[in-house]
C-alpha cells in the first residue's frame, strides 16, 4: 500500500503557523490534487510530504511507515519543481539518470532506464540536449523522466505546468494524466489553476488559508460545495454569488435581492431561515439568458459580450452586482444582445450563510 | 458577397529622413545623464591607457628626454635584440612565468574552495565573521602587508623562527634566501587576495536555484555530492570568465609586493618582467629600453588572454566576447 497519510499535520514558522492541523489520506494509486489560492499552504505541505520541510506536529505516514523523521532520500518519493529543476550543464540524458547514479545504479540499469523513460516521453531525439536548448514542454517532460526513472512510491508535483503558456498546459496536462494512467503510481498535485485541478484529479482537496476547506471528486465539489470558498473557487467563470435575504414562501423559500424574488428549493434548511442573509450560488452555465420577462426570471443588466466561439460570456448586473451567464451562442449575436433577464432551475441553487459561508441547501446528486 | 479579393495596400518601409547628426544630437539631449556618469571612465581611460600608447614608439627609437618623441631617431628592433640578449631580462621573463604560474596553479582555486566552504557553513554569524576576517587583508595596504611579512620571518624577533626555535631550529634569514623567496610571495598574495576574490564566486553561487539542490535533496545526493556536481558546474562558467582575466593579467605578477619584499641577494628567484622595467626605466633611465619589455609584456599577455579565450569558447561555451 504505496498510500500516503496526513495526521493533524501542522507546520510553524517560529510562532506564525501556516498550516493548522490537516488531515488526509491519499489512497494507492489515487491522483490527489491540492488547489487553493497563493499562500494557502499547499506547497508548504507538499513540501512537507517531500520532506524538504520539516513537520511542526501531526503524523506523516508514506506506505505505511511513519516518515517525519526519515530523510526525503528514504521516503522513495520523486518531485518534479514548477521551474523544473533541470541541471543546466548536464544533457537531458544525464539529467534523467541523476538520480540513479546518485544511488550508484550500474551503467546497463542507468542505460535501460534512460532509454525507457526517453521512450515513454518521446525524448528519444533530444537525449544529448542540454536543458538550454530545449522548449518549454520538451523541459517539463525531462523534469518528469526525472521523476518516474526511479520508480518511486509517490510522485509530488509541485506547479509543474505554471512557467507553460495556455497550449502546450493543455497538451501537458493530458500527457500527465496519461501518463498516471500508464504508471498508476499514488500521486499528489499542487496547483492553483481550479482548471488543472478538475481535469487531472481522483479527488481534489481545496485548501484555503493553512486549512482543508473541503475534499471529494472534481464533480463531487463542483456540484456540492461545502461553503461559498469552494464555490467561487471551482469552476470558470466562478459561481455567481448574489447577497440575499430569505423570505417565507407558500411552497418554498423566496430569496430576495436587489428588489427581486426568486423562489428556492424547499429544502427543510432553507425554510427555518426566514430572514437570514444568505448568498444564493448560481453557475454561469445553470443560469438561461431571457430577452423578456417570465414566469420566476431575474431581470439584470447586460453590459459586455464575450464570445468564445461555441459559446459566449454574458456580463451583467443585478441591483450593481456583477452576474456572468455561460451560453451557447448558436450565431445568434443579435438575441444575446437582447439579454435582459435569466432563469435558473431552484435545484441547481446553492445557498450559503451569508455570515459563515456555509452551504444551506442539500445536495446535488453526482452522477 | 462579392469574391473579389480586396489587395494588399503595398507597405512602405519607414524612412527616418533627419540627418545622422542631428539624430545623435537628439539621442545625446535625450540620454545626457547616462553619458555623464559614463564620462569619468572614458575620460581615465583615455588619458592614462591611449594616450600613453602614444609613447609606446620610443620602444622603436633611440630615445632622449632632450628631443622629445617625435624627434627621437627610428633604431627599428634593436632594444628588442638588447632585451633578449639580457640575461637579467631573461631571468625576469623565466621568474614571471614560474610565480604566475605557480600563483595561477596554487591561487586560483584558494578563492573557490573558499567560496564553497562559506556555502556551506549554516551558522549566519560564524559565517559573516569568517568572511570579514578574510576579506580583511584585501583592505590594508601593500606596504603595511609587506611589513607584517618582514617582521613575521624576521629572524631575531619573528614568529615564523620563535616557533622554529622551539623546534629546535636554527632562524632562518628567509627574506634573503631566493629558495624561500617564492613561497613567501605567493602565499602573501594569497592571504591578501583569496578572500576578497571569493566574493565573484560567493555571488555565483547565490545564484543558483536552490530547488536543483531540492531536486538533489529527494534524489538522494548528499551534501558532498551536491557541492561537486550541483554547486561547482553551475558556477563553471564564472571561475571561466575569472581564469581568462587572470590568464590576461599572468604577467603582471603583484609589482608592489615584490618590489616591497625583494632585495638584490633574492633577485635570483624575486626579479620579475615589471620590476625588471622598473629599474630600467625609472631608476637607470633608459625608457626606450624599459618600454621596449613594456610592449613585450603587453604583447604576450594579449596573445594568452585571446588564445584562453578562443579556448574556453570552443570547449565551455562560456567567453569574455
Amino acid at each position: 500500500m504505496s498510500g500516503v497519510k496526513l495526521e493533524s499535520i501542522v507546520k510553524a514558522y517560529g510562532a506564525v503557523q501556516v498550516v493548522h492541523g490537516i488531515d488526509l489520506e491519499v489512497k494507492e494509486k489515487e491522483f490527489v490534487v491540492l488547489v487553493g489560492p497563493s499562500g494557502c499552504g499547499k506547497s508548504t505541505t507538499l513540501r512537507m510530504v517531500a520532506g524538504l520541510e520539516e513537520i511542526s506536529d501531526g503524523t506523516l505516514t508514506i506506505d505505511g511507515k511513519v516518515v517525519n523523521r526519515i530523510a526525503p532520500k528514504d521516503r522513495d518519493v520523486a518531485m518534479v519543481f514548477q521551474n523544473y529543476a533541470l541541471y543546466p550543464h548536464l544533457d537531458v540524458a544525464e539529467n534523467i539518470a541523476f538520480g540513479l547514479r546518485i544511488r550508484k545504479e550500474s551503467k546497463e540499469n542507468i542505460e535501460k532506464a534512460i532509454k525507457d523513460v526517453a521512450g515513454i516521453l518521446g525524448l528519444e531525439n533530444y537525449l544529448e540536449r542540454r536543458p538550454a536548448d530545449l522548449s518549454g514542454g520538451q523541459r517539463q517532460r525531462v523534469a518528469m523522466g526525472r521523476a518516474i526513472v526511479r520508480r518511486p512510491k509517490v510522485f509530488l508535483f509541485d506547479e509543474p505546468l505554471s512557467n507553460l503558456d495556455a497550449k502546450l498546459r493543455t497538451q501537458m496536462r493530458a500527457e500527465i494524466k496519461r501518463l498516471h494512467q500508464r504508471l498508476g503510481v499514488t500521486s499528489i498535485y499542487v496547483t492553483h489553476d481550479q482548471v488543472e485541478a478538475m481535469t487531472l484529479a481522483d479527488r481534489i482537496v481545496v485548501m484555503n488559508d493553512g486549512r482543508i476547506e473541503q475534499v471529494g471528486s472534481p464533480m463531487e465539489l463542483f456540484l456540492n460545495p461545502v461553503n461559498a470558498f469552494v464555490a467561487g473557487f471551482l469552476g470558470a467563470p466562478p459561481m455567481n454569488q448574489i447577497q440575499a435575504v430569505i423570505s417565507g414562501g407558500d411552497a418554498a423559500p423566496i430569496a430576495e435581492f436587489a428588489g427581486q424574488q426568486f423562489t428556492l428549493p424547499p429544502l427543510p434548511g432553507l425554510q427555518n431561515a426566514v430572514g437570514r442573509k444568505v448568498i444564493v450560488g448560481i453557475r454561469p452555465e445553470y443560469a438561461t439568458p431571457q430577452t423578456k420577462a417570465v414566469e420566476g426570471s431575474v431581470s439584470c443588466t447586460l453590459e459586455l459580450v464575450e464570445t468564445l466561439g461555441s459559446e459566449a460570456l454574458l456580463h451583467t448586473t443585478i441591483g450593481g452586482e456583477p452576474f456572468v451567464i455561460r451560453t451557447e451562442t448558436l450565431g445568434n449575436m443579435d438575441q444575446l444582445n437582447a439579454v435582459n433577464g435569466f432563469t435558473a432551475d431552484p435545484a441547481l441553487v446553492k445557498v450559503f450563510d451569508a455570515e459563515t459561508g456555509v452551504a444551506l441547501s442539500g445536495q446535488l446528486r453526482v452522477a | 458577397m462579392s469574391d473579389a479579393v480586396t489587395p494588399k495596400p503595398a507597405v512602405t518601409p519607414y524612412v527616418n529622413k533627419r540627418p545622422v547628426s542631428q539624430r545623435i544630437v537628439d539621442h545625446l539631449k535625450r540620454e545626457w545623464q547616462i553619458y555623464l556618469m559614463l564620462a569619468p571612465t572614458v575620460i581615465w581611460l583615455l588619458l592614462f591607457l591611449y594616450k600613453p600608447m602614444y609613447g609606446l614608439q620610443i620602444a622603436f627609437k633611440d630615445y632622449s628626454i632632450f628631443r622629445g618623441v617625435a624627434a627621437s631617431p627610428w633604431i627599428g628592433f634593436e632594444h628588442f635584440e638588447t632585451l633578449f640578449a639580457s640575461e637579467q631580462f631573461l631571468r625576469a621573463l623565466k621568474n614571471t612565468i614560474y610565480i604566475s604560474m605557480m600563483s595561477l596553479i596554487i591561487g586560483f582555486p584558494v578563492p573557490i574552495l573558499l567560496a564553497l566552504m562559506f556555502n556551506e557553513i549554516l551558522n549566519q554569524t560564524f559565517k559573516k565573521t569568517a568572511q570579514t576576517i578574510v576579506y580583511l587583508p584585501h583592505f590594508i595596504s601593500s606596504v603595511i602587508i609587506a611589513g607584517i611579512v618582514i617582521t613575521a620571518f624576521s629572524p631575531s624577533a619573528g614568529i615564523v623562527n620563535t616557533i622554529l626555535s622551539w623546534l629546535d631550529v636554527d632562524p632562518i634569514y628567509f627574506l634573503t634566501k631566493p629558495e624561500w623567496f617564492r613561497p613567501i610571495f605567493i602565499g602573501t598574495t594569497i592571504w591578501q587576495e583569496a578572500g576578497f576574490q571569493s566574493i565573484v564566486f560567493i555571488a555565483a553561487i547565490s545564484g543558483v536555484s536552490p530547488t536543483l539542490y531540492e531536486s538533489a535533496v529527494v534524489d538522494g545526493a548528499s551534501r558532498w555530492q551536491m557541492m561537486w556536481k550541483i554547486t561547482v558546474p553551475s558556477i563553471m562558467p564564472t571561475i571561466i570568465i575569472m581564469l581568462i582575466i587572470r590568464i590576461g593579467n599572468m604577467l603582471e605578477v603583484s609589482f608592489e609586493m615584490i618590489i616591497l619584499l625583494y632585495q638584490p641577494a633574492t633577485y635570483e628567484t624575486a626579479d620579475v618582467v615589471n620590476t625588471f622595467i622598473y629599474r630600467q626605466g625609472l631608476q637607470s633611465g633608459q625608457y626606450d629600453f624599459a618600454a621596449a619589455a613594456g610592449l613585450f609584456n603587453a604583447v604576450i599577455a594579449f596573445v594568452l588572454v585571446m588564445t584562453a579565450n578562443s579556448i574556453s569558447k570552443r570547449y565551455s561555451r562560456t567567453s569574455l566576447w
